[in-house]
């Protein structure tokens, strides 16, 4: 094979390997002639053969990993969207009886939820008048300190609006933790169960009742 | 994870390893404590959970470890109403309360390391 001749080939696979580096893979060298070359071009037609497959592969699994990332975020938007509602659904306090709103609090008292809820609590009390409200934490498995802190704020804030906190629902366990823990909730009622809280509720809303009633007369006969 | 899910697998685990609904709620109250003194001053840490044998009693053992600012008086912040923070003062020294052991370690600027136990 004479000097002109080997330089055309290697011209020839330098062509190739370029046109596959530019992106081009169908590109081969594919000669038909039989000498010393055919070995190292054969070579190189695998090599591409090989690179090809790969970056298939590797396509294909890009895919499907964007494609699961693209799941895992719309779940992670879902998951935020039904915390956030949750939020709001789960500190409804609620009117039972013409002074009495009861809050029941399921879950974990974080501050942020803690803040809703007092936030709503203090509303409520404003928007009906109610001097006595009831903290139901049956639904709290551990009260820690924070969620006793969180709790003691928000019973000040009500009766700075004049209303009276009582909790309910505290659990024997509970109650040796809180004590336990050297917290002291000597400052607010508390009562076991939800129905001891509502029977003191409506105690004291007989003791009020009477001047409450006579406001409204009062007002009725303004009106008339 | 959020303090509320460790919180959760430690009652898991003290209720699987046959502690009672009071022992649980002690347990679990006081690693509450630990694990918000990890969130709040060393923004988080490490929670083992183990059961083993301590000084003839069969225990269950939760050792938090953290990288945190550390605690510089000990002794202070074991004392009831005390709180570098705005918190009550009451963690600490109240989880040593509910628990039967209670180890504490600190270095400032390199992280504490605290370990309770319940015996089973």
């Amino acid at each position: 094979m004479n000097i002109k001749n080997a330089k055309k080939r290697i011209d020839n696979i330098e062509d190739v390997l370029a046109t596959v580096a530019a992106g081009d893979l169908e590109a081969r060298i594919q000669s038909d002639i039989e000498d010393d070359f055919s070995g190292i071009e054969a070579a190189i037609d695998l090599l591409i053969d090989d690179l090809t497959d790969e970056l298939k592969n590797r396509k294909k699994i890009q895919n499907e990993l964007e494609e699961k990332l693209k799941k895992i975020q719309e779940q992670q938007k879902t998951i935020v969207q039904q915390q956030e509602d949750l939020m709001e659904l789960s500190s409804p306090v609620t009117k039972v009886w013409d002074n009495i709103l009861i809050l029941p609090v399921i879950g974990t008292l974080d501050s942020q939820r803690t803040q809703i809820m007092m936030e709503n609590l203090l509303h409520k009390i404003v928007e009906t008048g109610c001097t006595i409200s009831i903290l139901d934490i049956t639904g709290v498995p551990t009260v820690d300190t924070q969620v006793a802190n969180h709790l003691l704020k928000t019973v000040s804030s009500a009766r700075l609006l004049g209303a009276e906190c009582i909790i309910s629902g505290i659990s024997p366990a509970i109650a040796q933790t809180i004590v336990h823990l050297g917290i002291d909730l000597s400052s607010i009622k508390t009562k076991a169960t939800l129905q001891d809280a509502m029977i003191y509720a409506m105690k004291q809303k007989e003791r009020v009742a009477p001047g409450h009633k006579s406001d409204l007369l009062y007002l009725d006969d303004e009106v008339e | 994870m959020d303090v509320v899910k460790v919180r959760q697998l430690v009652r898991y685990h003290a209720k699987e390893i046959g502690l009672g609904i009071v022992d649980q709620t002690r347990i679990t109250t006081a690693a509450s404590e630990l694990f918000r003194n990890m969130f709040l001053y060393a923004e988080g840490g490490d929670v083992l959970m183990d059961a083993g044998i301590y000084n003839d009693h069969k225990a269950f053992i939760i050792t938090c470890i953290d990288r945190g600012p550390g605690i510089e008086d000990i002794e202070m912040a074991m004392k009831d109403g005390y709180s570098t923070g705005d918190g009550m003062g009451y963690g600490l020294p109240g989880s040593k309360r509910l628990v039967d052991d209670f180890y504490i370690e600190s270095t400032v600027n390199q992280g504490t390391t605290v370990r309770i136990m319940k015996w089973i």
